[in-house]
């Protein structure tokens, strides 16, 4: 994935309202109306979400005119996911080295 | 159900059977350091680490991988200072925090928290051969789609 991609993808992510609406479609597509439906705002607020969401690569919308019902690409969120795991790793085993180095001291 | 990850803080702590003065010295002496920074599978020569303890000062270590030899750097500047209760550090693209806690007789709770501030730390790290594990959340997406 390049890098810009990356960068759009962690902005997607920022936003706990993008975050909430990804773990709504992992239970499967959903439309805009059936996605606004929790949150205290409006469906065109809700619209714009999905676009930022769309542009980043980490939802697909169908073609239906009226109902373009939105859906999961995990291949984005996969990626992104993946490089905080390596990272949290890189912090992790230094921390389990730490208790070994401690223990020798 | 899938839960989309927060991208932006990693916190991860960690209870030592230590006094908090041995768990800073771990993280301040430069001799002490090396024995322990980073992946496993990754080394850090002694002679790599550069520390200037306070606040504003610049530290530098190498990690070198025991696979390869490629060797990473890692580098920033201290933002705090505390001991033996907190230090702070900034790279390019986090701000981290680290907090030594007393628990008891020779026991100390640390706790890290890290904020991405941009993904050039990570995307560093990655490029600088930590290679990489992307499917797993991907897999669960995948699977959750299908039922």
């Amino acid at each position: 994935m390049a890098t810009d991609q990356l960068s759009t993808t962690f902005a997607a992510l920022a936003d706990p309202t993008r975050r909430a609406i990804l773990a709504r479609l992992s239970h499967g597509e959903a439309t805009v109306n059936e996605l606004a439906e929790p949150f205290p705002m409006t469906v065109q607020a809700v619209s714009k979400h999905l676009k930022v969401l769309e542009r980043a690569g980490l939802i697909a919308r169908g073609r239906t005119a009226q109902l373009r019902p939105s859906r999961l690409q995990g291949d984005p969120l996969g990626e992104a996911a993946g490089w905080l795991d390596e990272y949290r790793a890189f912090w992790e085993d230094g921390f389990d080295k730490l208790r070994e180095h401690l223990a020798r001291g | 159900m899938a839960e989309a990850p927060a991208a932006h803080v990693i916190e991860i702590a960690r209870v030592y059977p230590a006094p908090r003065e041995a768990v800073w010295a771990a993280w301040t002496d430069p001799a002490q350091i090396a024995g322990w920074w980073g992946k496993r599978g990754w080394r850090t020569p002694p002679e790599s680490v550069e520390i200037d303890l306070r606040p504003g000062g610049v530290f530098r270590l190498d990690s070198v991988s025991e696979a390869d030899g490629t060797v990473m750097r890692h580098d920033g500047v201290f933002r705090a200072v505390e001991p033996p209760g907190r230090l702070a550090f900034g790279t390019a693209g986090s701000e981290a925090t680290v907090t030594f806690a007393d628990v008891g007789v020779g026991r100390t709770e640390m706790v890290f928290r890290v904020e991405l501030t941009t993904t050039d730390a990570i995307r560093r790290r990655a490029e600088n051969g930590l290679g990489s594990a992307f499917d797993r959340l991907g897999e669960q997406l995948r699977t959750g789609e299908q039922a």
